[in-house]
């Protein structure tokens, strides 16, 4: 069979090539291109750890959106004033011994896997999985707007350049100076409505992530216009926002998704710090932070599955995000082969 | 290289002015202003309230405001007399010059809305122990993190190997405050072996950083130092735990990268033992990107600190941020963002001009 020359830079697939039709000598062979998406997910399943990543984060979506649901109670009633104690009880256990101090556990069981709460008596882990909606929402929401932002800021400067550029990049300088998490907590502190704040929470998070990728976008704007297919393009005759659209944004996305999971890990750590000092989500919302804070004081009298089960949420949500960005790092690079 | 430094310290003025834009525009557009603290307060008239706010020079128009507290205006005077000091040269130039020792350009960062303390006074008073701290926590870190980098990198892909890269990225998705609450727990309240907050002990000694103690440290010192170094182990743990996470990949890395080079195949050619060549030819050069990433780290280490502050109940910077953004202590939060994004500016520069000096193939 006669090997047309096909576009080297075309990947053959070799699965796609086609029966023969008709029987007869058919020269053309099926060059089936990959669209850039095929070729990053067939590298980015080979990676290990962020297919495993993958999974916890899209099972901690799922136990986020649908997990409530089903619980046998919610975080606003109390569950099971039988064993209302002083202190929660630990970790699969039911009861506590009547008369015991310091406490003996009586029983084990499966309801409470986590424990449950001092005081009230709530069970852990509704509340870390009600937790997960908040934060996941803030981490991930917040972090579109800053790239979003970012991406606008970067393109401008890095493809208009010149008095406006620098004017951007000064601003950006500045912003990274400051020490974000002071200026974070003193906006959601002054600013913030006291009441139902998630979404400024998550807008402030937004405003002050963007400086990162917005130097980023723009360092990959200032090398990609000077490429021929953006000059070609030029010459034909191509509008400004279609070359910034069309022809070198998809160029610049891979570095630009990597940076987004760098801000998706830090955010959701950010937002579970502010909150964790009270300046943060509203105390009535469930979030890995306020959990975290709610727990202090019971921290003193040992209760250490309240503050430790929220905080291994977050350790693994992080770690997940890290390690799909790390996946994608290398699927996109097209030195490594899949 | 005079050149090049010049260049960049001429590139941190606008910077530094930006900055100072930025705070004052964040805190002049808060909502309620400095008179925030009195929101909930009964007993403040509106004719009180008017009077706070024309004694602390809030009832000025916004350029003026700013220049008296920038220090370019004079605040005894008004209009365009404004702008020269009471010595008759402009108002900016050195106490020395203009005889003006108002506003941040002449060190003066205002009074604190809250105790009514000089800011500069009580911004200084809570820096002793961040930098106790992080002076502690800086030195652990970076011989931790290049001992980590190092030997991950000669026995690479070994168990050590392995270990250190999980560990690195369980540091890197740890909150900090979540960890210094499981060793609070773990030492502070089940082993009870160390105390789980403040920085002396306050039943044997006066509060830290006052005359009192002083004295107290004056007559025993030994004791001081020793109750001063347990209150110190926990919050150093946590920061070196979760930081030296990514400084050691990065000296693992450019360690890797370093010992590839032909340089270090010829020391091993040449028969020299391997500590030799690991240590005097090899680490020397992987540590030149490093030393910039320090630079950049070494600001966020004292802004970082705020977590572990915060925490462990440590009297410094990050604890007196807290109080300040709770009691809306605008001048005090003003002082400490200056102060703070100053040194990160001044840090950048040095890190960038360190790292031009120490590497004599970069030109300029």
């Amino acid at each position: 069979m006669a090997q047309v020359p096909g576009p080297a830079a075309l990947p053959v697939n070799p699965g796609a090539s086609g029966p023969d039709e008709g029987g007869a000598t058919d020269y053309e062979v099926n060059l089936k291109s990959l669209t850039q998406f095929e070729l990053v997910w067939r590298k980015f399943r080979r990676h290990r750890l962020a297919m495993v990543g993958l999974g916890l984060l899209i099972t901690m979506f799922a136990a986020a959106i649908v997990g409530p649901i089903f619980l046998p109670f919610t975080v606003d009633d109390i569950p099971d004033a039988a064993t209302k104690a002083y202190e929660g009880l630990p970790p699969f256990c039911t009861n506590y011994l009547a008369t015991s101090l310091p406490h003996t556990c009586a029983s084990y069981g499966l309801t409470h896997p986590f424990g449950t709460t001092g005081g009230l008596q709530w069970d852990v882990f509704t509340l870390v999985l009600n937790g997960a909606r908040t934060s996941l929402l803030i981490g991930f929401s917040s972090m579109a707007i800053g790239v979003v932002l970012g991406t606008i800021v970067g393109a401008i400067a890095g493809y208009i350049g010149g008095f406006l550029d620098n004017v951007l990049m000064r601003i950006v300088d500045v912003m990274l100076s400051l020490p974000l998490l002071f200026v974070i907590l003193v906006v959601s502190r002054f600013f913030k409505d006291q009441r139902d704040n998630v979404w400024q929470i998550i807008l402030i998070f937004g405003v002050f992530s963007w400086m990162g990728v917005s130097r980023l976008v723009r360092s990959l704007f200032l090398s990609i216009r000077e490429r021929e297919f953006v000059e070609a393009a030029r010459a034909v005759g191509v509008r400004d926002r279609r070359i910034i659209f069309r022809h070198i944004l998809p160029n610049a996305l891979s570095p630009i998704v990597v940076a987004a999971s760098l801000i998706v890990a830090g955010n959701i750590i950010g937002e579970a710090f502010i909150s964790f000092l009270g300046f943060g989500v509203n105390p009535y919302t469930p979030t890995w932070g306020n959990i975290l804070s709610n727990s202090l004081t019971y921290l003193l009298v040992g209760n250490w599955w309240w503050p430790a089960f929220p905080g291994l949420a977050i350790i693994v949500t992080v770690l997940a995000v890290n390690f799909v960005g790390d996946g994608l790092r290398d699927a996109f690079d097209p030195r490594t082969r899949a | 290289m005079t050149k090049y430094v010049i260049r960049r310290l001429l590139q941190a003025i606008p910077v530094v002015i930006g900055i100072t834009i930025v705070t004052y525009a964040l805190m002049l557009a808060a909502p309620g202003g400095p008179a925030q603290k009195f929101a909930n307060n009964p007993r403040m008239t509106p004719a009180a309230k008017e009077k706070f706010l024309k004694a602390w020079g809030l009832r000025e128009p916004i350029p003026v405001q700013y220049g008296r507290w920038m220090g370019l205006l004079n605040p005894d005077e008004d209009g365009i007399a404004a702008f020269l000091g009471p010595s008759g040269w402009p108002n900016f130039l050195p106490t020395g010059i203009s005889g003006a020792d108002n506003g941040i350009l002449h060190g003066d960062f205002g009074y604190s809305i809250d105790s009514g303390e000089p800011v500069g006074s009580r911004i200084a008073r809570a820096a002793l122990p961040t930098v106790i701290l992080a002076g502690f926590a800086l030195f652990f870190w970076l011989l931790i993190a290049i001992l980590m980098g190092v030997f991950a990198a000669i026995k690479r892909y070994s168990f050590f190997d392995q270990a250190a890269t999980v560990f690195a990225y369980v540091g890197f998705a740890m909150p900090t405050f979540w960890l210094g609450l499981m060793l609070i727990f773990l030492f502070g309240v089940n082993l009870k072996w160390l105390p789980v907050s403040g920085m002396t002990e306050t039943r044997l000694s006066p509060p830290f950083g006052s005359d009192a103690y002083w004295t107290y440290f004056g007559t025993t010192p030994l004791t001081a130092l020793q109750d001063i170094g347990k209150h110190l182990i926990l919050p150093v743990v946590t920061l070196v735990v979760v930081n030296i996470a990514g400084d050691s990949r990065f000296v693992r890395a450019s360690m890797l990268e370093t010992l590839g080079q032909d340089y270090v195949r010829t020391a091993k050619a040449k028969g020299l033992p391997n500590r030799v060549v690991y240590f005097r030819h090899a680490l020397r050069n992987a540590l030149l990107p490093v030393v910039t990433n320090i630079g950049l780290e070494i600001p966020f280490l004292f802004t970082g600190a705020i977590v572990t502050e915060s925490i462990f109940s440590w009297p410094g910077i990050g604890k007196l941020t807290i109080d300040g953004i709770r009691n809306f202590d605008y001048t005090i939060l003003m002082g400490v963002l200056m102060i703070t994004s100053t040194i990160v500016v001044m840090a950048n520069l040095l890190a960038d001009i360190a790292y031009a000096f120490v590497d004599p193939r970069i030109k300029y």
